[in-house]
Formats: C-alpha cells, sequence, structure tokens
C-alpha cells in the first residue's frame, strides 16, 4: 500500500472502521493514522489475534501495531478521556502510548463544562433525546461556532493564564458546575507537558512519509449537514475533512460497510428488524447514547450516503460471518435525495418522511460482496468475518491503493474476484 | 455512534499525566541513560550523509546541533518539542523540496560522558527518532567554553552532502548554544570522541573555514540561557562567523528562524513574505524572527567564506 487511505462508515457508525484501520496498519508499515472528525466519543473496537481488545475513542486503531496517531484540527480532543485511554493501552502492553501521540495546536477541547452542559441538554428533551454520547463533543463545536474567539484549544493548555481566562468565560456562559477551574488547568497543563503539539505544517510533513490512514469517526448517515436531522452528530463525518488535510494530495476513499445495517441510539432505520441474530461483542446499550438496533443492508440508505459524500473508491464489508441473507433494495418512496448542505429543516423533513419510508427487499442473497457491489456500484475490495486482521479476506478486483503490490499488476481482465487470505 | 467508555476525572487525568515520566522526546535520557545512544555516537563513524534518491531527487542538507549542557537550562527540551516542526515548516512554504535533516548534540568534551552526539540526515520522522536518543548531560564545565569545535570538526570531515556535491549548493548548519568554543580541535579528543588519529592540533578558526566551503554556518544564542545577550560571547562567535550569528529573543520561535533563515539563504522568499508566510500559518514567532533575522534580509547572504585567511571580521558577501 503506497497511497493514503480515508475510511469513513457510509451507515451510522459501527461498521467496522476501528477493525479495517487495524488490518490497513497489520499490513505494511503506515506513517500514521489520521483522526479528522468527532472526539472522545467514538468507541472503534479492534481485537488483536492474540485476545487482546481495545476500544479507541481518541487513539488511532493502529496504536496496537505501534502505528502513531495525529489528532488534527478538526478534532474535539478530550485530555481527560485521553489518560484512562492511554492506560488502558499500557494495560494491553503499549510501553508510552503518549509517545504516539501528536496534537494539533488548533484542534477543540472538550472540557467538563461542555459534558455538563451537554449532558443537561440531553436530558431536558427527556423523550426527544437524540443520542448524544455525553461527551460534550456536540457542545463544544457549539460553543466553537457561538464563540470562536473563546473556545478552548489543545494550544491553550499550553498558556495557563489564557487557559483559565477561556475556562472562566466557558464556564459563566453555560452556566454550569464541575471542577474548579484551576483543578482543569493543572490537568490540561499536564497534558500540553506530557504529549506533543503540534501546528498545521506537521501534517504537510506528515504527508509526504507516505502513506497516512485517515480513521474516520461515527458515518455519513450522521453527518451533521446530511444526516437525518436532528439525529446526528455535530460533526463532518463525510470525506471532506480528510480531503482538506490532504490538499491535493491523493488518497484511496474507503467506505465501510456492514452486512446489515446497525445504529446505536435514536433516529430512523427504516430497516430495523429486532429478529435479526447477529451477535455484538462490544456495542451494548449505551447510559447515554441508548440502545443498539439492527436492520437489515439498507442499500437505499448507503446509496444516499455515497451521494452526500461525493462518492468512495472501494468498499469494505465486515460481518460477513453474520447469519443475514437480505438486502433492501429500494424504498416505496424512492430514492433519498440530497440537499443543499446545511439546509436542516430540509434535514429534519426528510427525517419525517423516513418514518413511513417502507422497504422492499431481496431475499436469500449469500455473496454479500458481490450483491453489494452491484446495489451500490463501488467495488468491495475487503471483506471481513470477524474482528481480528487475520479473518480479511481481500478481494484483488479492488482499486489501485488496495491492491496487494506483490501479486496482480492491472485489473482482473475476467472480473473474476480471486480471494487472497491476509 | 460511539460511546463514552473511557473516564473523563480531571482528578485522575492529572495524576495519571504527571505519574506519565518526563517528555517522550527525550525518553531516552529520562530512562535513566548515562551514555551516548549508539544511534548517535561518533566514534568510529565515517561518514554521516544526505544523499539524492528517486524519492527526493533535489536534497538539501540542514543539520541542527544543540548545546545539552547544564548551562543552557531548559532550552534543550523546548527545542525538542518545536524541532519536529521543522521539516513540515521548510515544505510547506516551499523553502526547499527535499529537506534532509541531522539532529545533534554538543557537551563539553573536557569533562562530559556525551561529548558529541550525532544524528543521520532523514527525509522523514527517524529524525524525531535521533531527537528522542539524545542524551541530556546536563553538566559542562563552567569555564564559558564547550566543544562546538569538536562538532564543527565532525561536520566538516565526517559528512558528505549531495546538494553540495553535485550541485554546488551550500548545505545549512545550525548551532544553537549560548557558549563558546575552545580554540583548538584538539588532537586527543578528536581520537577519544571520533575515533580519527591526528598529527596535530586543528586551530578552531581553520576548521571553521573548511566547514564554511561546505556548510552556511549560523550560531543561534537563545533567551532562557545562562549567558544569554552576553556581549563577549556574541563577539566571539562574531568573529568566526561574522552576521551569521543570531540572537532569538523567543524560544518557540526556533523552528520558524531555521526555517525562513534557509528560505532567505534559497532565494525562495525575502525577508517580509517569510514573515507573511509564518502569519499565514498561524505562527505568534514573526516579531522574534524578524528581529533576529533583520541583519540577514539583504537578498544574498553572508557567509563566513574567507575565515583564517586574514581581515578583521573574516566575513565576506558572496
Amino acid at each position: 500500500m503506497r497511497e493514503h487511505v480515508i475510511v469513513v462508515d457510509l451507515g451510522y457508525g459501527d461498521a467496522g472502521k476501528g477493525t479495517v484501520v487495524d488490518w490497513l496498519c497489520a499490513r505494511e508499515p503506515v506513517q500514521a493514522v489520521v483522526r479528522f472528525n468527532g472526539g472522545g466519543q467514538a468507541a472503534h473496537n479492534v481485537v488483536l489475534p492474540d485476545g487482546r481488545h481495545h476500544t479507541f475513542a481518541q487513539f488511532g486503531s493502529g496504536t496496537l501495531r505501534g502505528v502513531p496517531t495525529h489528532l488534527s484540527r478538526f478534532m474535539v480532543v478530550d485530555p481527560l478521556a485521553l489518560t484512562a485511554e492511554a492506560a488502558h493501552l499500557c494495560e494491553l502492553g503499549v510501553p508510552d502510548p503518549f509517545g504516539l501521540l501528536t496534537v494539533d495546536r488548533d484542534a477543540l477541547l472538550a472540557t467538563p463544562y461542555h459534558v455538563a452542559a451537554g449532558r443537561a441538554r440531553e436530558l431536558a428533551r427527556a423523550a426527544d433525546r437524540h443520542g448524544s454520547c455525553g461527551m460534550g463533543v456536540g457542545e463544544t463545536m457549539a460553543y466553537a461556532l457561538a464563540h470562536p474567539e473563546l473556545a478552548p484549544t489543545a494550544g491553550d493548555c499550553e498558556s495557563p493564564a489564557r487557559l483559565a481566562r477561556k475556562l472562566h468565560a466557558l464556564r459563566e456562559t453555560l452556566e454550569v458546575t464541575g471542577p474548579p477551574v484551576d483543578d482543569c488547568v493543572a490537568a490540561y497543563r499536564a497534558f500540553a507537558e506530557r504529549v506533543i503539539l503540534v501546528d498545521s505544517s506537521f501534517t504537510t510533513a506528515l504527508l509526504r512519509r507516505r502513506p497516512v490512514v485517515f480513521e474516520g469517526a461515527q458515518g455519513v448517515l450522521l453527518d451533521e449537514w446530511h444526516g437525518f436531522h436532528p439525529y446526528t452528530t455535530w460533526s463532518t463525518t463525510t470525506f471532506a475533512n480528510a480531503l482538506t488535510l490532504l490538499d491535493g494530495a491523493g488518497a484511496v476513499r474507503l467506505g465501510v460497510l456492514r452486512t446489515h445495517t446497525p445504529r446505536h441510539g435514536p433516529g430512523p432505520l427504516v430497516t430495523e428488524d429486532p429478529a435479526i441474530e447477529v451477535t455484538e461483542a462490544h456495542n451494548g446499550t449505551g447510559p447515554w447514547q441508548g440502545p443498539f438496533r439492527v436492520g437489515h443492508f439498507d442499500a437505499v440508505a448507503h446509496r444516499y450516503a455515497l451521494a452526500v459524500a461525493g462518492g468512495a473508491d472501494a468498499l469494505a464489508l465486515t460481518h460477513l460471518d453474520a447469519p443475514v441473507s437480505r438486502m433492501c433494495v429500494s424504498y416505496d418512496l424512492g430514492e433519498l435525495p440530497v440537499g443543499t448542505a446545511g439546509d436542516l429543516d430540509r434535514q429534519a423533513r426528510l427525517t419525517d418522511r423516513l418514518r413511513t419510508a417502507r422497504p422492499r427487499y431481496a431475499d436469500g442473497v449469500d455473496d454479500w460482496p458481490a450483491a453489494v457491489t452491484e446495489a451500490l456500484g463501488i467495488p468491495v475490495c475487503l471483506g471481513s468475518s470477524g474482528p481480528a486482521a487475520a479473518d480479511k479476506v481481500l478481494f484483488t478486483r479492488a482499486g489501485p491503493g488496495l491492491r496487494p503490490g506483490n501479486r496482480s499488476t492491472g485489473p482482473n481482465p475476467g472480473g473474476v474476484i480471486t480471494h487472497e487470505r491476509v | 455512534m460511539g460511546s463514552g467508555i473511557w473516564s473523563t476525572d480531571v482528578y485522575s487525568a492529572a495524576a495519571s499525566y504527571r505519574a506519565a515520566k518526563g517528555t517522550s522526546a527525550f525518553a531516552y535520557s529520562d530512562g535513566g541513560a548515562r551514555t551516548v545512544h549508539p544511534d548517535l555516537d561518533p566514534l568510529g563513524v565515517t561518514i554521516r550523509e544526505s544523499r539524492d534518491s528517486a524519492e527526493h531527487p533535489n536534497t538539501l542538507a540542514v543539520a541542527v546541533l544543540f548545546d545539552v549542557t547544564g548551562s543552557m537550562g531548559g532550552v534543550p527540551r523546548t527545542l525538542q518539542t518545536k524541532l519536529p516542526d521543522l521539516l513540515g515548516l521548510l515544505l510547506r512554504k516551499g523553502y526547499a523540496t527535499d529537506p534532509q535533516i541531522l539532529f545533534g548534540a554538543i557537551g563539553d568534551a573536557t569533562c562530559d560522558r556525551a561529548p558529541l552526539q550525532v544524528g543521520q540526515f532523514e527525509s522523514d520522522n527517524r529524525m524525531d527518532e535521533h531527537l528522542g536518543k539524545i542524551l541530556l548531560e546536563g553538566g559542562g564545565g563552567g569555564q564559558r567554553t564547550e566543544s562546538y569545535e569538536l562538532a564543527m570538526y565532525f561536520m566538516a570531515k565526517h559528512t558528505a552532502i549531495d546538494c553540495f556535491e553535485k550541485r554546488g549548493r551550500r548545505g545549512y548548519l545550525f548551532i544553537i548554544g549560548d557558549e563558546m568554543p575552545y580554540p583548538k580541535v584538539k588532537r586527543r579528543e578528536v581520537g577519544k570522541v571520533v575515533g580519527d588519529r591526528l598529527r596535530q592540533d586543528i586551530p578552531t578558526k581553520e576548521i571553521i573555514a573548511e566547514l564554511t566551503r561546505m556548510y552556511d554556518v549560523y550560531y543561534i544564542l537563545p533567551a532562557g540561557a545562562s549567558y544569554a545577550g552576553d556581549d563577549q560571547m556574541l563577539s566571539a562567535w562574531r568573529a568566526l562567523l561574522g552576521q551569521n550569528v543570531l540572537e532569538l529573543d523567543d524560544l518557540d520561535a526556533v523552528c520558524e528562524i531555521i526555517a525562513l533563515t534557509v528560505g532567505l539563504g534559497e532565494d525562495a522568499i525575502g525577508l517580509r513574505e517569510g514573515l507573511d508566510d509564518l502569519d499565514e500559518l498561524g505562527s505568534s514567532a514573526g516579531a522574534a524572527v524578524g528581529r533576529a533575522l533583520a541583519k540577514l534580509d539583504r537578498g544574498t547572504l553572508v557567509v563566513a567564506d574567507d575565515l583564517g585567511l586574514g581581515g578583521k571580521s573574516g566575513v565576506i558577501r558572496l
């Protein structure tokens, strides 16, 4: 793999970005995993062949392979949660997790005050909860939009006086309690002394040392502008941020999907069917975002995701071992139209229409990679039938970036999908 | 849609950062090491080289050696957190096409365990690894002199750079420190530290004359070091390097000053343009860099090409 790869979930999240990133990092040396959206609320599960498991939130999913993580300026960084995650990584045998981490000084800081305000807001919604993870990520983004000059950034952790000023203002504006500002400043200062903070030029240098894997968080169907409002995240979940960081450098856009379509928390899930029997080792009911739900593979919703994301070059399909054989190929109300980014009223109307949408199914699907390739018009290049990298199968029809370098040198002429055990 | 499974307790986080010992950057030093890391040991090294390759056809050698003795205070640690940005700065604005960077450290050969540490020219993050392997000596002799001349001897005799050999373009050598070199490269120290057998000592001026054929050599005296702003120190270096002696009053700006000096030297920019670049990058270093570099903004650079051949300042203009 010589090219950069952007890994994005084309559903509602939980499709297996973590395991795909781990696989990419296991194959060939990767310079770094770059996070380009979301924050500490991500939960990407990675299982090593020896059974070691970690739920990646801010560290990149290549960490267990020793691959460094860069948190770009598009990230919402939570230094407090970072220590807990680092401690677990240490337990798993990563000698110095912080030594593998660089953070852009411009990345926004999620603080206990954002968390408190975000949770209060979600509680006030009572039965109309949006499915927040309770980590204050949305609140951090909202505050930064409303008060761009006052929003604390990772770089502020190097300047205790400036940080304290911003934190006091934050606490006052959001009208929340929480730990004293001084205690927070002490913790953030320790963070700045321990973790390497860098300027945006770092990304440019990093990209010259190819390849880099961009690890997306959440899913395109939760996108702040194109998701089904209001059940969305305050984050651009498409390829857009990664493409901005790439600044014209080439990359393979890899979309990740499951053989069925899950959703964590409330919001539209047209093909929902509690009867689907899939084992979910690492996804349960979250105290904030609510239950884990499953539906049949929703080609209509995933085609919509592809459309709003501007397409993809290849797909990775996980859960090939799940006992599912039904695919939603269309809705009674037709395809979902793509609107202008930012028109949230329109997105809310779209959400309303989805409440009455009736899925039309094709049954008896057994060759999932072929069926998904057909339904979405993008080749499935990677199949996964288990949590570990060894459970991945590479289909060599894939785009040039993911084709094994020592094997085929051109497109598979017969169009026959061949398997390579990795 | 993810979850918040990792604790966000502010008190355990603070304790945890405190418990995580030292900075990863000087991991080797902070790990209790007391001798030079084998990768950086100059003893027996034939040559450190900066070479063109298919991927990097137009290399430019940039070496940064800094004093790690006690008089430098917290300066080396700050340098460590800033220097990884250097490559990005050089590339981002096109100051150099294929920069290759070498990091090294200078101590005192009369009394230190690590009088000289030299990494390798790298185009990628391996240079950061070298930075992490530098032993922070923290000692020094207290005579206002350190073994800068030994470092310059090594750079003159034991480096080979394609930018010079193939294209006749000098590389850049930045020495960051706050004391003076000894007047002579001592035969005995060279034997012990580098492993070369010299017949006699070499005057420091002579080694600088040889070195400046291959490199534009700059000396940076940063704020925060013991002898910052010291006139004797500054005039001693000016006698050796002419106007290529820079005072830097904001240590955080060290990468910017190096990058802009290279940009000016490569005729990639003028000073005004470079300072605009810094603004654009959101760097607050502009003022400090502007003050430090004002005298270099002449369109062409001043180098100490003619040293050791007489003349009061030994400075000529290219």
